[in-house]
Protein backbone atom coordinates (compact mmCIF):
# COMPACT_ATOMS: atom_id res chain seq x y z
CA UNK A 1 0.00 0.00 0.00
CA UNK A 2 2.83 2.18 0.97
CA UNK A 3 5.01 1.40 -2.37
CA UNK A 4 1.63 2.11 -4.21
CA UNK A 5 0.97 5.61 -2.44
CA UNK A 6 4.24 6.15 -3.43
CA UNK A 7 4.24 5.67 -7.18
CA UNK A 8 0.61 7.62 -7.13
CA UNK A 9 2.32 10.63 -6.26
CA UNK A 10 5.48 10.48 -8.67
CA UNK A 11 2.62 9.83 -11.08
CA UNK A 12 0.84 12.96 -10.55
CA UNK A 13 3.95 14.75 -10.69
CA UNK A 14 4.95 13.62 -13.95
CA UNK A 15 1.52 13.57 -15.73
CA UNK A 16 -1.55 15.19 -14.22
CA UNK A 17 -4.08 13.38 -15.99
CA UNK A 18 -2.44 9.94 -15.36
CA UNK A 19 -2.39 10.24 -12.01
CA UNK A 20 -5.44 11.57 -11.39
CA UNK A 21 -7.03 8.57 -13.09
CA UNK A 22 -4.84 6.42 -10.79
CA UNK A 23 -6.18 8.52 -7.48
CA UNK A 24 -9.99 8.11 -8.46
CA UNK A 25 -9.26 4.27 -8.85
CA UNK A 26 -7.96 3.64 -6.01
CA UNK A 27 -9.78 6.22 -3.16
CA UNK A 28 -13.14 6.99 -5.10
CA UNK A 29 -14.44 4.24 -2.69
CA UNK A 30 -12.98 5.33 0.55
CA UNK A 31 -14.12 9.10 -0.36
CA UNK A 32 -17.67 7.52 -1.37
CA UNK A 33 -18.07 5.65 2.32
CA UNK A 34 -16.85 8.35 4.38
CA UNK A 35 -19.57 11.21 2.45
CA UNK A 36 -22.02 7.72 2.62
CA UNK A 37 -21.47 7.54 6.98
CA UNK A 38 -21.81 11.27 7.38
CA UNK A 39 -24.63 12.20 5.34
CA UNK A 40 -27.09 9.07 5.15
CA UNK A 41 -27.77 9.39 2.01
CA UNK A 42 -26.70 7.67 -1.43
CA UNK A 43 -27.77 10.62 -3.02
CA UNK A 44 -25.74 13.26 -1.34
CA UNK A 45 -22.68 11.20 -1.33
CA UNK A 46 -22.90 10.71 -4.75
CA UNK A 47 -22.89 14.53 -5.54
CA UNK A 48 -20.79 15.42 -2.92
CA UNK A 49 -18.50 13.15 -4.10
CA UNK A 50 -18.39 14.14 -7.10
CA UNK A 51 -17.52 17.41 -6.28
CA UNK A 52 -14.99 16.46 -3.81
CA UNK A 53 -12.80 15.20 -6.78
CA UNK A 54 -14.00 18.08 -9.00
CA UNK A 55 -12.12 20.36 -6.33
CA UNK A 56 -8.81 17.63 -5.75
CA UNK A 57 -8.49 18.19 -9.58
CA UNK A 58 -8.46 21.56 -9.80
CA UNK A 59 -6.15 22.26 -6.65
CA UNK A 60 -3.65 19.76 -8.54
CA UNK A 61 -3.95 21.82 -11.66
CA UNK A 62 -2.11 24.48 -9.45
CA UNK A 63 0.35 22.66 -7.46
CA UNK A 64 3.34 22.30 -9.04
CA UNK A 65 5.19 19.13 -9.57
CA UNK A 66 7.39 19.08 -5.94
CA UNK A 67 4.00 19.70 -3.54
CA UNK A 68 1.70 17.52 -5.73
CA UNK A 69 4.90 14.37 -5.24
CA UNK A 70 4.78 15.51 -1.47
CA UNK A 71 0.98 14.61 -1.19
CA UNK A 72 -0.30 12.37 1.37
CA UNK A 73 -3.53 11.45 -1.24
CA UNK A 74 -5.29 10.23 0.97
CA UNK A 75 -5.48 12.23 4.01
CA UNK A 76 -5.92 14.97 1.47
CA UNK A 77 -8.79 13.98 -0.19
CA UNK A 78 -10.11 13.51 3.03
CA UNK A 79 -9.89 16.70 4.01
CA UNK A 80 -11.24 18.46 0.51
CA UNK A 81 -14.04 15.91 1.52
CA UNK A 82 -14.45 17.09 4.93
CA UNK A 83 -14.53 20.57 4.30
CA UNK A 84 -16.92 19.73 1.16
CA UNK A 85 -19.56 17.95 3.41
CA UNK A 86 -19.30 21.04 6.05
CA UNK A 87 -20.13 23.77 3.37
CA UNK A 88 -22.86 21.69 2.12
CA UNK A 89 -24.27 21.63 5.97
CA UNK A 90 -23.53 25.12 6.54
CA UNK A 91 -25.23 26.32 3.31
CA UNK A 92 -28.49 23.41 3.55
CA UNK A 93 -28.68 25.31 7.18
CA UNK A 94 -28.63 28.92 5.83
CA UNK A 95 -31.45 28.00 3.49
CA UNK A 96 -34.17 26.29 5.20
CA UNK A 97 -36.66 23.58 3.99
CA UNK A 98 -39.88 25.65 5.08
CA UNK A 99 -38.84 28.98 2.20
CA UNK A 100 -38.17 26.33 -0.26
CA UNK A 101 -40.70 26.63 -3.33
CA UNK A 102 -43.00 23.72 -3.74
CA UNK A 103 -41.94 23.00 -7.31
CA UNK A 104 -38.32 22.40 -6.35
CA UNK A 105 -39.40 19.88 -3.39
CA UNK A 106 -38.93 16.87 -5.30
CA UNK A 107 -35.63 17.43 -6.06
CA UNK A 108 -35.09 17.65 -2.21
CA UNK A 109 -36.93 14.16 -1.14
CA UNK A 110 -34.39 11.98 -1.56
CA UNK A 111 -31.81 13.64 0.30
CA UNK A 112 -33.86 14.81 3.15
CA UNK A 113 -34.80 11.31 5.11
CA UNK A 114 -33.78 7.89 3.97
CA UNK A 115 -36.29 6.51 1.27
CA UNK A 116 -38.03 3.28 1.18
CA UNK A 117 -34.94 1.72 0.13
CA UNK A 118 -33.00 3.41 3.03
CA UNK A 119 -35.66 1.91 5.25
CA UNK A 120 -35.58 -1.41 3.92
CA UNK A 121 -31.45 -1.81 4.38
CA UNK A 122 -31.91 -0.37 7.95
CA UNK A 123 -34.32 -3.25 8.98
CA UNK A 124 -30.67 -5.06 9.78
CA UNK A 125 -27.86 -4.42 11.81
CA UNK A 126 -25.66 -2.40 10.14
CA UNK A 127 -28.63 -0.31 8.88
CA UNK A 128 -29.40 0.22 12.59
CA UNK A 129 -25.65 1.25 13.13
CA UNK A 130 -25.93 3.42 10.03
CA UNK A 131 -29.02 4.99 11.69
CA UNK A 132 -27.71 5.79 14.98
CA UNK A 133 -25.01 7.62 13.37
CA UNK A 134 -26.88 9.51 11.54
CA UNK A 135 -28.25 11.04 14.71
CA UNK A 136 -24.95 11.68 16.08
CA UNK A 137 -23.98 15.50 16.39
CA UNK A 138 -22.02 16.66 13.38
CA UNK A 139 -18.65 17.35 14.51
CA UNK A 140 -18.70 13.88 16.14
CA UNK A 141 -19.92 12.33 13.15
CA UNK A 142 -16.30 12.97 10.84
CA UNK A 143 -14.04 11.98 13.24
CA UNK A 144 -15.75 8.92 13.98
CA UNK A 145 -16.52 7.88 10.51
CA UNK A 146 -12.76 8.80 9.39
CA UNK A 147 -11.20 6.54 12.27
CA UNK A 148 -13.58 3.95 12.09
CA UNK A 149 -15.21 3.54 8.61
CA UNK A 150 -12.20 5.06 6.53
CA UNK A 151 -9.91 3.21 8.97
CA UNK A 152 -7.35 6.14 9.69
CA UNK A 153 -4.71 7.00 12.19
CA UNK A 154 -5.77 9.36 14.93
CA UNK A 155 -2.71 11.49 13.53
CA UNK A 156 -4.64 11.28 10.08
CA UNK A 157 -8.01 12.24 11.72
CA UNK A 158 -5.87 15.19 13.47
CA UNK A 159 -4.88 16.85 10.00
CA UNK A 160 -8.09 16.58 8.39
CA UNK A 161 -9.75 18.14 11.36
CA UNK A 162 -7.13 20.61 12.27
CA UNK A 163 -6.56 19.87 15.60
CA UNK A 164 -4.14 18.47 17.93
CA UNK A 165 -3.95 14.48 18.57
CA UNK A 166 -5.58 14.39 21.36
CA UNK A 167 -8.45 16.42 20.84
CA UNK A 168 -9.30 14.02 17.62
CA UNK A 169 -9.12 11.30 20.01
CA UNK A 170 -11.49 13.01 22.55
CA UNK A 171 -13.91 13.53 19.69
CA UNK A 172 -14.07 10.13 18.60
CA UNK A 173 -14.11 8.72 21.83
CA UNK A 174 -17.19 11.06 22.83
CA UNK A 175 -18.86 9.96 19.63
CA UNK A 176 -18.22 6.74 20.24
CA UNK A 177 -19.84 6.70 23.65
CA UNK A 178 -22.68 8.75 22.19
CA UNK A 179 -23.17 6.09 19.44
CA UNK A 180 -23.29 3.41 22.04
CA UNK A 181 -26.15 4.91 24.32
CA UNK A 182 -28.18 5.63 21.22
CA UNK A 183 -27.85 2.16 20.25
CA UNK A 184 -28.56 0.95 24.05
CA UNK A 185 -31.74 3.38 24.06
CA UNK A 186 -32.91 2.33 20.81
CA UNK A 187 -32.64 -1.71 21.98
CA UNK A 188 -34.36 -0.88 25.22
CA UNK A 189 -36.98 0.91 23.08
CA UNK A 190 -37.44 -2.09 20.85
CA UNK A 191 -38.04 -4.37 24.20
CA UNK A 192 -41.17 -2.10 25.99
CA UNK A 193 -42.88 -1.84 22.69
CA UNK B 1 -3.06 12.66 26.59
CA UNK B 2 -4.25 10.49 29.93
CA UNK B 3 -7.02 9.29 27.89
CA UNK B 4 -5.11 7.49 25.26
CA UNK B 5 -5.63 3.80 27.03
CA UNK B 6 -9.45 5.33 27.87
CA UNK B 7 -9.76 6.08 24.29
CA UNK B 8 -8.57 2.73 23.12
CA UNK B 9 -11.55 1.00 24.75
CA UNK B 10 -14.55 1.62 22.50
CA UNK B 11 -12.91 1.16 19.16
CA UNK B 12 -11.64 -2.45 20.35
CA UNK B 13 -15.16 -3.39 21.91
CA UNK B 14 -16.93 -1.90 18.33
CA UNK B 15 -14.40 -3.40 16.21
CA UNK B 16 -14.74 -7.53 18.45
CA UNK B 17 -18.59 -7.44 18.88
CA UNK B 18 -19.30 -5.97 15.01
CA UNK B 19 -16.67 -6.55 12.85
CA UNK B 20 -16.65 -4.98 9.67
CA UNK B 21 -20.56 -3.41 10.50
CA UNK B 22 -18.75 -0.02 10.01
CA UNK B 23 -16.83 -1.51 7.11
CA UNK B 24 -16.61 0.41 3.46
CA UNK B 25 -20.36 0.40 2.08
CA UNK B 26 -19.79 -0.58 -1.40
CA UNK B 27 -20.21 2.64 -3.87
CA UNK B 28 -21.95 3.34 -7.19
CA UNK B 29 -20.80 0.83 -9.77
CA UNK B 30 -19.74 3.44 -11.91
CA UNK B 31 -19.29 6.29 -9.12
CA UNK B 32 -15.16 6.75 -10.13
CA UNK B 33 -16.14 6.64 -14.01
CA UNK B 34 -18.61 9.84 -14.08
CA UNK B 35 -15.97 11.04 -11.94
CA UNK B 36 -13.40 11.00 -14.59
CA UNK B 37 -16.61 12.48 -16.95
CA UNK B 38 -16.94 15.19 -15.15
CA UNK B 39 -13.52 16.02 -14.24
CA UNK B 40 -12.69 15.41 -18.26
CA UNK B 41 -10.17 13.02 -18.59
CA UNK B 42 -9.83 12.05 -22.21
CA UNK B 43 -11.36 8.75 -22.54
CA UNK B 44 -8.54 7.27 -24.30
CA UNK B 45 -6.23 7.61 -21.02
CA UNK B 46 -7.71 4.99 -19.01
CA UNK B 47 -9.37 1.38 -19.78
CA UNK B 48 -13.32 0.45 -18.20
CA UNK B 49 -14.00 -2.84 -17.12
CA UNK B 50 -17.02 -5.06 -16.29
CA UNK B 51 -17.51 -8.08 -14.82
CA UNK B 52 -19.62 -11.01 -16.48
CA UNK B 53 -20.71 -14.19 -15.89
CA UNK B 54 -19.75 -17.15 -17.57
CA UNK B 55 -19.81 -20.85 -16.83
CA UNK B 56 -17.24 -21.18 -15.19
CA UNK B 57 -17.89 -18.07 -12.36
CA UNK B 58 -16.91 -14.38 -12.30
CA UNK B 59 -15.17 -12.40 -15.50
CA UNK B 60 -13.76 -9.32 -15.20
CA UNK B 61 -13.02 -7.78 -18.76
CA UNK B 62 -10.93 -4.74 -19.39
CA UNK B 63 -11.73 -2.70 -22.45
CA UNK B 64 -11.09 0.78 -24.21
CA UNK B 65 -14.24 2.00 -26.39
CA UNK B 66 -13.11 -0.36 -29.22
CA UNK B 67 -10.88 -2.61 -27.48
CA UNK B 68 -10.90 -5.46 -25.70
CA UNK B 69 -7.25 -4.93 -23.44
CA UNK B 70 -7.48 -7.94 -20.45
CA UNK B 71 -9.78 -10.52 -19.21
CA UNK B 72 -9.07 -12.45 -16.02
CA UNK B 73 -11.41 -14.97 -13.96
CA UNK B 74 -12.70 -14.04 -11.12
CA UNK B 75 -11.66 -17.55 -9.29
CA UNK B 76 -9.72 -17.94 -6.13
CA UNK B 77 -10.84 -15.30 -4.51
CA UNK B 78 -10.04 -12.50 -6.97
CA UNK B 79 -11.47 -9.07 -5.95
CA UNK B 80 -11.85 -6.21 -8.27
CA UNK B 81 -9.27 -4.29 -6.54
CA UNK B 82 -7.21 -6.90 -6.94
CA UNK B 83 -7.72 -7.22 -11.03
CA UNK B 84 -6.96 -3.30 -11.39
CA UNK B 85 -3.81 -3.80 -9.74
CA UNK B 86 -3.04 -6.97 -11.98
CA UNK B 87 -4.52 -5.10 -15.08
CA UNK B 88 -2.44 -1.69 -13.93
CA UNK B 89 0.66 -3.71 -13.82
CA UNK B 90 0.62 -5.98 -16.68
CA UNK B 91 -0.90 -3.05 -19.54
CA UNK B 92 0.13 0.52 -17.24
CA UNK B 93 -3.47 1.50 -17.79
CA UNK B 94 -5.95 2.05 -14.86
CA UNK B 95 -9.03 0.13 -15.14
CA UNK B 96 -12.17 1.80 -14.25
CA UNK B 97 -15.41 -0.01 -13.05
CA UNK B 98 -18.54 0.34 -15.31
CA UNK B 99 -22.40 -1.01 -15.78
CA UNK B 100 -22.08 -0.91 -19.59
CA UNK B 101 -19.82 -4.07 -21.10
CA UNK B 102 -18.16 -3.41 -24.71
CA UNK B 103 -21.00 -3.79 -27.56
CA UNK B 104 -20.63 -7.16 -28.45
CA UNK B 105 -18.81 -8.59 -25.68
CA UNK B 106 -22.11 -10.03 -24.24
CA UNK B 107 -23.05 -11.77 -27.46
CA UNK B 108 -19.41 -13.12 -27.87
CA UNK B 109 -19.57 -14.84 -24.35
CA UNK B 110 -23.11 -16.22 -24.82
CA UNK B 111 -22.56 -17.86 -28.05
CA UNK B 112 -18.90 -18.38 -27.76
CA UNK B 113 -18.03 -16.50 -31.11
CA UNK B 114 -15.06 -14.69 -29.98
CA UNK B 115 -13.26 -14.85 -33.26
CA UNK B 116 -14.38 -11.44 -34.19
CA UNK B 117 -13.67 -9.61 -31.45
CA UNK B 118 -11.17 -6.81 -31.27
CA UNK B 119 -8.27 -7.44 -28.42
CA UNK B 120 -5.75 -5.15 -28.06
CA UNK B 121 -2.65 -7.84 -27.29
CA UNK B 122 -0.79 -4.89 -25.26
CA UNK B 123 2.40 -5.62 -24.62
CA UNK B 124 3.32 -8.84 -26.32
CA UNK B 125 5.79 -10.33 -28.71
CA UNK B 126 5.07 -11.63 -31.97
CA UNK B 127 5.36 -15.13 -31.41
CA UNK B 128 2.34 -14.83 -28.72
CA UNK B 129 0.61 -12.34 -31.16
CA UNK B 130 0.43 -15.73 -33.66
CA UNK B 131 -0.28 -17.63 -30.89
CA UNK B 132 -3.37 -15.84 -29.42
CA UNK B 133 -5.13 -14.95 -32.67
CA UNK B 134 -4.68 -18.52 -33.75
CA UNK B 135 -6.90 -19.84 -30.69
CA UNK B 136 -9.28 -17.37 -30.95
CA UNK B 137 -9.74 -18.75 -34.72
CA UNK B 138 -11.09 -22.31 -32.87
CA UNK B 139 -14.90 -22.56 -33.37
CA UNK B 140 -17.31 -22.62 -29.99
CA UNK B 141 -17.61 -26.47 -29.03
CA UNK B 142 -14.70 -27.59 -30.92
CA UNK B 143 -11.16 -28.63 -29.85
CA UNK B 144 -7.82 -28.27 -31.46
CA UNK B 145 -4.70 -30.30 -30.54
CA UNK B 146 -1.61 -28.26 -29.58
CA UNK B 147 0.27 -29.45 -33.16
CA UNK B 148 -2.56 -27.89 -35.11
CA UNK B 149 -2.15 -24.55 -32.97
CA UNK B 150 1.89 -24.51 -33.66
CA UNK B 151 1.01 -25.26 -37.65
CA UNK B 152 -1.68 -22.13 -37.60
CA UNK B 153 0.48 -19.80 -36.04
CA UNK B 154 3.47 -20.76 -38.22
CA UNK B 155 5.73 -21.72 -35.12
CA UNK B 156 9.10 -22.92 -35.50
CA UNK B 157 8.33 -27.00 -35.21
CA UNK B 158 10.83 -27.59 -32.84
CA UNK B 159 9.82 -25.38 -30.19
CA UNK B 160 6.19 -25.54 -30.79
CA UNK B 161 4.68 -27.36 -28.06
CA UNK B 162 6.13 -25.74 -25.25
CA UNK B 163 6.07 -22.36 -26.57
CA UNK B 164 2.47 -22.72 -27.31
CA UNK B 165 1.71 -23.99 -23.80
CA UNK B 166 4.16 -21.49 -22.05
CA UNK B 167 1.56 -18.74 -24.16
CA UNK B 168 -1.62 -20.16 -23.26
CA UNK B 169 -0.37 -20.35 -19.43
CA UNK B 170 0.04 -16.63 -19.39
CA UNK B 171 -3.04 -16.01 -21.35
CA UNK B 172 -4.45 -12.47 -20.80
CA UNK B 173 -7.65 -13.10 -21.97
CA UNK B 174 -8.96 -16.28 -20.99
CA UNK B 175 -12.57 -17.31 -21.90
CA UNK B 176 -12.52 -15.09 -24.84
CA UNK B 177 -9.09 -16.34 -26.06
CA UNK B 178 -10.34 -19.71 -25.61
CA UNK B 179 -7.82 -21.85 -24.76
CA UNK B 180 -10.28 -24.40 -22.52
CA UNK B 181 -10.46 -25.56 -26.51
CA UNK B 182 -6.94 -26.52 -27.00
CA UNK B 183 -5.99 -30.17 -26.14
CA UNK B 184 -2.55 -32.54 -26.48
CA UNK B 185 -2.36 -35.07 -29.20
CA UNK B 186 -4.09 -37.50 -27.63
CA UNK B 187 -7.51 -35.62 -26.95
CA UNK B 188 -7.10 -34.62 -23.16
CA UNK B 189 -7.66 -30.76 -22.40
CA UNK B 190 -4.16 -29.35 -21.63
CA UNK B 191 -6.32 -25.90 -19.42
CA UNK B 192 -2.92 -24.35 -19.09
CA UNK B 193 -4.59 -20.92 -17.88
CA UNK B 194 -7.50 -22.41 -16.08
CA UNK B 195 -7.97 -24.76 -13.19
CA UNK B 196 -9.37 -27.89 -14.04
CA UNK B 197 -12.87 -27.24 -12.92
CA UNK B 198 -12.80 -24.23 -14.65
CA UNK B 199 -11.94 -25.58 -18.12
CA UNK B 200 -14.59 -28.28 -17.74
CA UNK B 201 -17.75 -25.82 -17.20
CA UNK B 202 -16.14 -23.81 -19.96
CA UNK B 203 -16.34 -26.86 -22.62
CA UNK B 204 -19.39 -28.60 -20.89
CA UNK B 205 -20.97 -25.00 -21.43
CA UNK B 206 -20.03 -24.96 -25.28
CA UNK B 207 -21.72 -28.39 -25.55
CA UNK B 208 -18.65 -30.31 -26.07
CA UNK B 209 -19.02 -34.10 -24.83
CA UNK B 210 -15.75 -34.85 -22.93
CA UNK B 211 -17.35 -38.46 -21.94
CA UNK B 212 -16.81 -38.90 -26.06
CA UNK B 213 -13.71 -37.23 -25.51
CA UNK B 214 -12.45 -39.43 -23.37
CA UNK B 215 -13.54 -42.66 -25.61
CA UNK B 216 -11.74 -40.92 -28.71
CA UNK B 217 -8.47 -40.63 -27.05
CA UNK B 218 -8.30 -43.88 -24.98
CA UNK B 219 -9.01 -45.35 -28.96
CA UNK B 220 -5.75 -43.70 -30.53
CA UNK B 221 -7.86 -42.41 -33.29
CA UNK B 222 -6.81 -39.20 -33.77
CA UNK B 223 -9.06 -38.17 -36.91
CA UNK B 224 -12.90 -39.22 -38.06
CA UNK B 225 -13.45 -39.54 -42.07
CA UNK B 226 -16.69 -40.19 -43.31
CA UNK B 227 -16.42 -43.07 -45.79
CA UNK B 228 -19.23 -41.54 -48.15
CA UNK B 229 -17.43 -37.93 -48.61
CA UNK B 230 -13.66 -39.49 -48.16
CA UNK B 231 -13.00 -36.29 -45.67
CA UNK B 232 -11.24 -36.75 -42.73
CA UNK B 233 -11.53 -34.55 -39.30
CA UNK B 234 -10.86 -33.49 -36.21
CA UNK B 235 -13.36 -35.28 -34.64
CA UNK B 236 -15.07 -32.00 -32.89
CA UNK B 237 -15.30 -30.46 -36.02
CA UNK B 238 -19.19 -29.70 -37.16
CA UNK B 239 -18.20 -31.75 -40.41
CA UNK B 240 -17.20 -34.88 -38.32
CA UNK B 241 -20.04 -34.40 -36.08
CA UNK B 242 -22.82 -34.28 -38.66
CA UNK B 243 -21.03 -38.04 -39.86
CA UNK B 244 -24.20 -41.29 -39.20
CA UNK B 245 -22.41 -43.47 -36.60
CA UNK B 246 -22.46 -46.52 -39.67
CA UNK B 247 -20.23 -44.13 -42.01
CA UNK B 248 -17.74 -42.92 -39.04
CA UNK B 249 -14.03 -44.34 -40.26
CA UNK B 250 -11.42 -43.76 -37.39
CA UNK B 251 -7.65 -42.78 -38.10
CA UNK B 252 -4.62 -42.85 -35.92
CA UNK B 253 -2.85 -40.20 -37.97
CA UNK B 254 -2.81 -38.02 -41.34
CA UNK B 255 -0.71 -40.70 -43.53
CA UNK B 256 -3.09 -43.42 -42.73
CA UNK B 257 -5.94 -40.99 -43.66
CA UNK B 258 -4.40 -40.04 -47.14
CA UNK B 259 -3.54 -44.07 -47.80
CA UNK B 260 -7.20 -45.05 -47.26
CA UNK B 261 -7.48 -42.24 -50.27
CA UNK B 262 -9.50 -39.31 -47.71
CA UNK B 263 -8.30 -35.84 -48.09
CA UNK B 264 -8.33 -33.42 -45.15
CA UNK B 265 -11.34 -31.52 -44.32
CA UNK B 266 -10.83 -27.79 -45.25
CA UNK B 267 -12.56 -25.78 -42.48
CA UNK B 268 -10.98 -27.84 -39.34
CA UNK B 269 -7.70 -28.29 -41.21
CA UNK B 270 -6.13 -31.36 -40.01
CA UNK B 271 -2.99 -30.35 -41.92
CA UNK B 272 -1.52 -28.12 -43.66
CA UNK B 273 -3.95 -27.57 -46.86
Amino acid sequence: MEELAEQLTDLLAQDLDAGFTELVRVHARAVHAFLLRVSGSAAEADDLGQDAFLRAYTALQGYPPERRRALQPRAWLMTIAANVWRNHVRSNSRRPLSVMRVDDAPDMWSDADPGPADRALNADDRGRLVAALSRLPEYYRVPVVLRHVVGMSYAEVAQIQGCPVGTAKAQVSRGMSDLRRLLTWEEEGEVAT
Amino acid sequence: MSGGDHNQLPASQIGSDSPGELGEPPAPVDFALRILQRVGIPRDRYDTYVRLDTAAGGLFVAFTPELVTGAVLATGGLTAERFEELHRSRTGRSAIPTGTPLPGLLTALRTGRVRRLSLDLGPVDALEARVLRAVQTIPAGQLRPLSWLTREAALPPARGADAVLNVLAHNPFVVLVPCHRVTYEHGAPCDAAYLPAAGDALRSAEGVDMAEVHQWSRSGAVFLGSDTTHIYCHPTCANARRITPAHRVPFTNAREARRAGYRACKSCRPVAA
